[in-house]
């Protein structure tokens, strides 16, 4: 069965070009600081970004088109265009089935954290401002069907939240913030109430927040150094996700939900798997603490119900089980393109058989409703 | 063991006598160094600090467990059960005593209870000072809680091992404590990482002392300790984080409540991250007849572990990479999980294996279903047929324990 129209594929990846930066920041301000591509040794290129290498498997994080999906392409020649030129996406969408596409970044960070961990304000906010208009101009502009999401700088909130009307009035339809700013450089932790500004803009505005998986390294068991480079990239593929269990279960608690509680929370990459038991978990020890005596009215369980969404690709045992205990209304579907991890170019044999045993109306709230209510889509 | 109550406990907490290793380990040659309960007015060893002597246990001449001189909430009066005893005569007897104990067992409805440690014990070791001080200390725990097992066949005791001494001397001293009684080993995820200081997981302290570091559990170097595990048929164990952290940053603004509410979830779950590891260490295949078991750690979220590594190991044909045996299978081969409040997960017994589910109470610990376990036993059991009820709530560990 085709689900061409049918399938918003709420969490993929472009890929920045060479001159995604180069060409929008002034090299007699910036110079070598500007994300680039440089020559390595042996014939091999990497990302450098303000003097510091990035940490990604290759000049891409696109195994799943590459004619061996562990093999990341370590020149820019090497790599699929359908990974960072729309007209070639689209057509990789469509032989896939995908109608619809979110995009998140890879260069900025899978979790929009690069640019974070820049301690320069002024070349921070260069750097995300060019993504966010290299997206509309490039990505937004070819297609009415890809969906794209901004960067936010992390330094001031006032400086945050002016990039966030910017960028939304040009287009973009939700936030990617990483989970924890702080292990990104010495900012506030994310409870505090600093950030409330941005809670504040995004609440007002209609656009959902994405917390996606992978912005906080010191969250995520490293993959034992004795293991083959295949393994370590598989463990990492896994615990990458499990790293957002403790962003989760601090949201639940932090009060931002409900300080803010039209404000939408998406978990991007997160996976279903975990999300019952950490829901179930909170709601059992938040009655075993008390906490409705001490400021809660309302239970982890009912908050997440009301504005999050978890994320996931593959985990069918997990799917049947979340819309069993917590309905259809708080999970989105994606196939994680380009990454080795995605389910491209399968991803309508996953789906059939991850959505085996539920209701067409369910099949049809996951694949597409809830994410075109989300990012104000229509059919 | 006859069973009476159809409940066996697979994560109980044995609190050691404030003499045990006092009446173990030599004066002569230890000193102030044996672990041992100290009067105190120092505010910096209390959580929340009194104007009055208060007891604590030092070990290494450290007071580690600041909240009190023994955890054991879920049996003190404290409704919110927050309140741990600041002086060994407030601690009831059924924590420490095994006599007194089997009361309280018989009163929740509980044939059986496996032993894990109180305080002074942290993340299942005694990773201080030097091999020579560790294993003294290890051996002391490992006779001490033995003798629980003589004073009733209703505890299966789990030893220690030391991490500093080598390979062969953790062999030894498992082979001591098993022949005295004990029915499995209890062991941390990584000891590497919290001899590197890596860790700030629930009251890991104190490990800073030593610079020495031991290898990866993964490395080969252990091997000779699985293989005695697997032939004297004892399961290893990991217990709650097992000593990995991984912990979201603290927020100041929390109280302790909110604290734990939003560390549980995650401080439980934490070793979903450490499982690829052991599943694709090749390690079970090797010794395809050891088991491994974990508890509080909660089990709904397996599932996904094991959907996860299957579906990297189908996209990047890990069998290539030496993983033979599809990660799922050996799971559920080789490892049990443990539950205790949850009905999502005792829901998904069949993506987990019935074969491979144990209840547990942790008692007497704050998360603890005691004084009403057969209560939530019932909630989470609603519509479970009696056989795999049976199974999960105490055939699973009759089988793993020997206890027929």
């Amino acid at each position: 069965m085709t689900q061409a129209k049918g399938f918003i594929s709420a969490d993929d990846h472009v890929l920045e070009m060479p001159d995604t930066w180069t060409s929008r920041l002034s090299k007699a301000q910036w110079g070598d600081r500007i994300p680039h591509l440089a020559e390595g040794p042996g014939g091999a290129q990497h990302w450098m970004v303000d003097g510091r290498r990035l940490a990604l498997p290759g000049v891409a994080a696109s195994g799943a088109t590459q004619p061996d999906r562990t093999q990341e392409p370590q020149r820019w020649e090497a790599v699929s265009k359908s990974a960072y030129v729309p007209r070639e996406r689209l057509v990789a969408m469509d032989a896939d089935g995908v109608s619809r596409s979110v995009l998140y970044p890879t260069v900025a960070g899978f979790a929009g954290e690069t640019f974070g961990r820049i301690e320069d304000p002024a070349l921070e906010l260069a750097c995300v401002q060019a993504y966010n208009d290299w997206i509309i101009e490039e990505w937004a502009g070819a297609s009415d069907r890809f969906i794209p999401l901004c960067l936010v700088p992390l330094q001031t909130m006032d400086v945050a939240v002016k990039e966030v009307r910017r960028a939304v009035a040009k287009g973009h339809k939700g936030v990617i913030l990483p989970a924890f700013p702080q292990h990104l450089r010495k900012l506030p932790h994310i409870n505090d109430p600093a950030y409330d500004q941005l809670w504040a803009t995004c609440q007002e505005l209609g656009v959902p927040v994405s917390l996606h998986s992978g912005a906080s390294t010191e969250m995520q068991y490293p993959a034992d150094p004795t293991n083959s480079r295949v393994l370590a990239e598989a463990t990492e593929a896994i615990t990458r996700p499990l790293s957002s269990i403790g962003v989760v279960s601090n949201f639940l608690i932090s009060g931002i939900l409900t300080r803010f509680p039209r404000l939408k929370v998406v978990f991007a990459e997160s996976t279903l798997g975990w999300g019952a038991f950490v829901i179930e978990t909170a709601d059992y020890h938040y009655g075993t603490f008390r906490l409705h005596l001490q400021g809660y009215d309302l239970k982890p369980s009912e908050l997440f119900k009301r504005q999050c969404y978890l994320t996931s690709w593959y985990d069918g045992t997990s799917l049947e089980h979340t819309v069993r205990n917590f309905g259809a209304n708080n999970v989105l579907w994606s196939t994680n393109f380009p990454q080795t991890t995605s389910t491209w170019p399968n991803s309508q044999q996953v789906i059939a058989s991850c959505f085996a045993n539920l209701a067409a109306d369910k099949r049809r709230q996951i694949l597409w409703q809830n994410a075109a209510t989300l990012y104000g889509v229509n059919a | 063991m006859k069973i009476v109550h159809g409940l066996i406990s697979g994560d109980s907490h044995a609190q050691l006598h404030r003499d045990a290793f006092t009446s173990r380990m030599s004066a002569k040659k230890w000193g102030d160094f044996i672990p041992r309960v100290v009067e105190t007015r120092d505010k910096s060893h209390m959580t929340e600090p009194v104007d009055r002597a208060v007891e604590r246990w030092m070990v290494n001449g450290q007071v580690i467990e600041k909240r009190g001189v023994a955890n054991c909430p879920a049996i003190m009066t404290d409704p919110m059960r927050a309140y741990h005893p600041q002086r060994w005569d407030e601690v009831p007897k059924a924590v420490y005593d095994p006599l007194e104990r089997l009361k309280v067992l018989d009163q929740d409805g509980v044939d059986a209870e496996v032993l894990f440690p109180n305080p002074p014990v942290q993340s299942a070791s005694f990773l201080q000072g030097d091999a020579e001080y560790e294993l003294a200390c290890v051996r002391a725990y490992n006779d001490a809680l033995a003798e629980w097992r003589q004073a009733s066949d209703r505890y299966i005791p789990l030893a220690l091992i030391p991490y500093l001494s080598d390979v062969k001397v953790a062999v030894k001293e498992l082979e001591r404590a098993v022949k005295a009684g004990h029915g499995g080993v209890l062991m941390l995820a990584e000891p590497n990482r919290a001899l590197q200081g890596k860790e700030n997981v629930f009251g890991l302290t104190g490990v800073s002392s030593t610079s020495r570091s031991v290898p990866m559990i993964n490395d080969p170097y252990w091997d000779p300790f699985w293989a005695a595990c697997q032939s004297l048929g004892v399961a290893v164990h990991w217990h709650a984080t097992g000593g990995i952290g991984l912990l979201p940053p603290r927020w100041e603004k929390y109280n302790r409540a909110q604290e734990t509410v939003t560390l549980l979830p995650c401080g439980l779950s934490v070793l979903s991250q450490y499982l690829p590891s052991l599943l694709f260490s090749g390690k079970l295949d090797r010794f395809p007849r050891l088991k491994w078991v974990c508890t509080e750690t909660g089990i709904a979220w397996f599932p996904y572990v094991l959907d996860a590594c299957d579906h990297e190991w189908e996209r990047r044909h890990l069998w290539t990479e030496g993983v033979t045996t599809r990660p799922s299978e050996v799971f559920r081969r080789q490892m049990l999980v443990c539950f205790w409040f949850e009905k999502i997960g005792v829901d998904l017994r069949h993506a987990i294996g019935v074969d491979n589910i144990m209840w547990e109470s942790d008692f007497p610990h704050n998360t603890s279903t005691y004084p009403g376990s057969r209560k939530m036993v019932e909630q989470s059991m609603t519509g479970v047929p009696d056989g795999e009820r049976r199974q999960m709530l105490y055939g699973n560990a009759v089988n793993l324990y020997n206890l027929n």
